[in-house]
């Protein structure tokens, strides 16, 4: 009972745009899909929405074939953002909701009472190209969960969001997981994953190189992170001749170290305490999201981790 | 192909968006209502025609050189010109001032300043004693006055002549003027020019309105189409519905939207035609029959079918080729191969007008791509039989089918694809592997 993705490949001439790729995303689960542009995101929402055939490879929601499924079994944010630009917002969302099989008669009603959710009733009657681009994300929002779709797959939801409406849109996941609404996003975002999902896959060239949960997926190298700061030595430089470990980054409130699989992290804290030295603070975590990407995809490009406004192109 | 299933009630959702949105642009509103005035002027026509000819006067002043005429000649001249009404009030076309033989220096300079339209000079040979006419005119030498006033002429010179030979006063007042000679049809009532013109004009008119709507409302549907391209919408839309349902929606929302159009300019004819009377009297004063121009039901009924199934077919592919491109922009070139098409068929349809029995023409008016255009024009001209006529609707539907089933299959694989104007072969490339 759950999304099983099979082996799923698709190619558009020469680019392999999915090569095999297999997940497993459970229901009531907030799933993030990780990965640099290009990576196969967009086209493995596509695949599961039936816009495309893939090449090879099948697709089951609880155990049923997606191309038998209902399309208002899904909803969509795609990530190009669109409304049509001269009809009010009121009149288009509840074209959608009937489109995705809302009952003509229910349709207004839920339209209005998701917009006092998102607290802009007053848009209501507004043509969308009056809205700021942030709104229109939050109608389209709207557009794709107004029918209450079983799963939501979001393609980049967060882009091009102010702080508040970021805030306001974590929230209206939360509702829609209470609601037990499968979640399925994409993102640059780390901080978001690590904060929102339960499970992630990252994706690289259209191959799956990690996926589980957030925490085994920290945890799948091996690798153990210390952070560690003692009274009089920023420079700690003894840190780099412990067997195992690697300095990572130094900082005025504490230097981080990596150290190997198989090795002892608590030979830092002793070590340090061997010289002597007043121990400020130590810590062992897992490896962040961040440097897992790092290791697994390479370095991110700064251009596609910034909060650019996407949506301001079209 | 999923999709055929389910294609209510979304198509009809997509058919009432795209309607109501088309209809709402001031655009819409205001060509319809122009379109509709421009209708109902062109009814009147006739009316105006009637009233430039029924105050229409041509003032000839004539010169009588010659002695020995006749006697009442110069009368008799006069009934001929103007026929012999019965009516004494009844429209004179022509005013005739007589003029002694020593006017001819002042009646040149007031035909040059524009008091006469035409000065006519009767002589008398010395040698053969005939008659001798001398017209000075700015009219067109084959114009309707000029030949009235020739044909008038031919009379009066043969009553001088055989007023010459010797026949009697009386036998001569009992021979002039001539009787107007009666002309009726090859089979049934007489056509007169107007009716023929009519004809033509009713068979142009339609071909010329199935032409309009096709590459108008056609655009409309492409631009559509192109329009969600660009703003994204399509996206959302693709979640929600499936390219049969979006295609249907569309042809059925902006042909709703084309027809409103038409209705609006077909109640403004019939307005117009109800209107001829009443405003023919009042103008002229006088009754008139109303012309529908052989405008009849079942003219009627094969206009509405051929412009639908026209519509329709041209209609998906223009969705077809909007799908193809990324932004409106782009709508105009990409869809000018098809404009080619639409062309090609409306001029047939013109040429047929005035070939209507050619061998060619049966031809072409069975074809699916142009049947819509030159079917119109023999059924307009009444140069048709029914089984062509079925057979030619039975292949357009067929056609329309096909084009249903292409079209589909490229829109899907456009509507996904982003980016420069994409090419025939890379559509067809990704179609095969789209839903």
């Amino acid at each position: 009972m759950s999304l099983i993705i099979d082996s799923v490949s698709k190619r558009f001439g020469d680019v392999q745009a999915l090569d095999s790729v297999s997940l497993e995303i459970n229901p009531g689960e907030v799933f993030g899909f990780l990965g640099a542009n290009g990576a196969g995101k967009t086209t493995a929402m596509r695949i599961v929405l039936d816009i495309l055939r893939p090449d090879s490879g099948t697709i089951t929601w609880n155990g049923t074939p997606n191309t038998e499924l209902p399309r208002e079994t899904w909803g969509y944010l795609p990530e190009e953002r669109g409304l049509y630009a001269k009809m009010n917002v009121l009149e288009q969302l509840v074209f959608f909701a009937k489109l995705h099989g809302v009952k003509p008669k229910d349709a207004e009603r839920e339209t209005r009472e998701w917009l006092d959710r998102f607290r802009i009733p007053e848009y209501a009657d507004m043509r969308a190209e009056q809205l700021s681009k942030g709104n229109q994300q939050k109608i389209q929002f709207i557009a794709a969960i107004l029918h209450d779709p079983q799963v939501l797959l979001m393609d980049e939801p967060f882009s091009g969001l102010d702080p508040v409406n970021v805030a306001l849109l974590k929230e209206a996941f939360l509702e829609m997981k209470n609601r037990g609404k499968t979640l399925v996003f994409s993102t640059h975002q780390m901080e978001t994953v690590e904060e929102l999902c339960e499970s992630i896959a990252i994706l690289d060239r259209g191959r799956v190189v990690v996926a589980g949960t957030v925490r085994d997926v920290r945890r799948s190298t091996g690798r153990q992170m210390v952070r560690v700061a003692v009274e009089g030595d920023s420079e700690m430089a003894w840190l780099g001749t412990i067997d195992g470990v690697r300095v990572t980054r130094r900082g005025q409130d504490y230097t981080e170290a990596e150290v190997a699989p198989g090795h002892d992290p608590g030979a830092v804290l002793q070590a340090a305490l061997g010289r002597a030295c007043k121990v400020r603070h130590f810590e062992m975590t897992d490896p962040s999201l961040e440097q897992i990407f790092i290791e697994h995809v390479g370095q991110i490009d700064v251009s596609e981790r910034t909060l650019a406004p996407r949506a301001a192109r079209a | 192909m999923s999709g055929w299933r389910t294609l209510w009630p979304n198509a009809w959702y997509i058919a009432v968006r795209e309607y109501r949105s088309r209809v709402r642009t001031r655009s819409f509103v205001v060509g319809t209502v122009l379109l509709a005035v421009i209708a109902f002027a062109t009814t009147q026509l006739p009316v105006l025609i009637d009233y430039t000819s029924s105050t229409i006067q041509t003032q000839v002043a004539v010169v009588v050189q010659a002695t020995g005429m006749p006697p009442d000649s110069l009368a008799l001249f006069g009934g001929q010109l103007n026929g012999q009404p019965a009516d004494p009030n009844a429209h004179l076309p022509f005013v005739i001032s007589w003029l002694a033989a020593g006017d001819e220096a002042s009646a040149q300079k007031d035909l040059e300043a524009g008091k006469y339209d035409a000065l006519l000079i009767v002589t008398r040979d010395a040698a053969t004693n005939d008659l001798g006419f001398t017209l000075r005119t700015d009219s067109p030498a084959d114009g309707r006055a000029v030949v009235g006033i020739k044909t008038a002429l031919v009379s009066l010179e043969i009553e001088d002549r055989l007023y010459r030979a010797g026949t009697s006063t009386d036998a001569l007042r009992a021979s002039f003027p001539f009787s107007v000679m009666p002309v009726s049809g090859a089979s049934a009532a007489p056509k007169n020019i107007s009716q023929e013109v009519s004809a033509s004009l009713l068979s142009t008119g339609l071909i010329v309105l199935i032409f309009m709507a096709i590459i108008t409302y056609g655009v409309w549907v492409a631009m559509s189409v192109a329009e969600e391209k660009g703003s994204r919408v399509m996206e959302l839309m693709l979640n929600a519905t499936t390219p049969i349902q979006m295609l249907a929606g569309k042809v059925i929302g902006n042909g709703g939207a084309g027809l409103t159009q038409y209705g609006a300019i077909l109640g403004a004819v019939l307005a117009g035609l109800l209107a001829q009377g009443p405003i023919h009297k009042a103008v002229l004063g006088t009754e008139a029959g109303t012309s529908f121009g052989g405008l009849s039901p079942a003219v009627l009924a094969a206009f509405v079918v051929l412009f639908i199934l026209g519509f329709v077919l041209y209609s998906l592919l223009y969705a077809a080729l909007g799908s193809m491109v990324s932004r409106q922009e782009d709508v105009q070139s990409a869809t000018s191969p098809l404009m080619m098409v639409i062309m090609v068929g409306y001029f047939m349809s013109v040429f047929a007008v005035q070939a209507i029995d050619a061998s060619w023409v049966k031809i072409a008016s069975l074809v699916p791509f142009f049947s819509p255009y030159v079917m119109l024009a023999r059924v307009s001209t009444g140069h048709v039989e029914p089984w062509e006529f079925a057979l030619a609707v039975l292949l357009l539907i067929a056609t329309i089918a096909v084009a249903l089933f292409v079209a589909a299959r490229i829109y899907s694989a456009g509507v996904l694809l982003y980016g420069q104007r994409l090419s025939l072969r890379e559509v067809l490339k990704a179609a095969r592997v789209s839903r």
